[in-house]
């Protein structure tokens, strides 16, 4: 819409297959969400609800892992290293987040002290690491 | 618009979101969550202009749909997506104010209808069709 799928690639540094990753696994969240907050199901604790998000971070590492490997044997030392830092470091901040996020939703008497703005400031942080980087794209 | 001004559009928009959706969650603010919402309705009224007028321009006489730019079907999809994700938006902020008793699964629905046609595109591209030689 506002961009097109290759300036979202060179963008965010992810391949289409780990978007389509990342997407499916927001849909199933939001399913689970939208499941737990209507059936009032006691069983679906938080942790429960947050593991496709976690799931589609582990799976989204191997696949980096696995092209920085390759890139690196194919003599892209450069390429490969970079692409590993960025990819471990918008996920690193994106697992921070969630974590976070999920310990105030499941202990809510406990992660008082645990305010909004605290949760999402990985999200701040990865705002401006996506400005310069588009910076660097552009 | 030029790659630099949709970046710094979908910065400065998602910046302001981000900080207003914090404000209210940690109480500091008791706005309506339609204001919280401002910056979204902005970015898609903008986004919904953008597709109306370029869908319009192909209806201009010698047109040549031959220029590169994605087809109507394409951009139909867009417009509807925008819609959907809009139709989301405008039913939660109806469900957090209280102004009408809704499940969550039902305000869910055009986000999901969103999800799944973009995963449909995303997979397109991801496996393209086999054309016969």
């Amino acid at each position: 819409m506002l961009f097109s799928l290759r300036e979202l690639v060179q963008w965010l540094g992810f391949a289409t297959f780990e978007l389509f990753l990342h997407l499916l696994a927001l849909l199933v969240f939001t399913m689970l969400v939208a499941l737990r907050a209507d059936m009032l199901t006691p069983a679906l604790s938080w942790w429960l609800v947050f593991v496709p998000l976690f799931a589609a971070d582990g799976l989204s590492t191997y696949f980096t892992a696995i092209v920085s490997i390759r890139l690196y044997q194919e003599n892209e030392k450069r390429l490969a290293v970079l692409r590993l830092l960025w990819v471990l470091t918008v996920l690193s901040l994106k697992l921070v987040c969630e974590v976070l996020l999920c310990q105030k939703l499941a202990e809510q008497e406990q992660a008082r002290d645990l305010w909004y703005g605290l949760i999402l400031s990985p999200l701040f942080i990865l705002l401006q690491l996506l400005m310069i980087r588009a910076c660097r794209v552009n | 618009m030029s790659l630099a001004q949709r970046v710094l559009l979908s910065y400065v928009f998602t910046l302001i979101f981000l900080i207003m959706v914090v404000l209210k969650l940690d109480g500091k603010v008791q706005w309506n969550w339609f204001l919280i919402f401002l910056p979204v309705w902005i970015v898609d009224a903008i986004l919904i202009l953008m597709l109306v007028i370029k869908m319009a321009g192909r209806c201009k006489p010698g047109y040549d749909p031959r220029n590169g730019s994605p087809d109507l079907r394409l951009r139909s999809w867009y417009l509807t997506a925008t819609l959907l994700g809009l139709g989301f938006c405008l039913t939660l902020c109806a469900k957090l104010e209280k102004l009408a008793e809704l499940k969550l699964s039902i305000v869910c629905i055009p986000l999901w209808a969103m999800m799944v046609g973009a995963l449909l595109e995303l997979g397109m591209n991801i496996f393209p069709e086999r054309r016969e030689v």
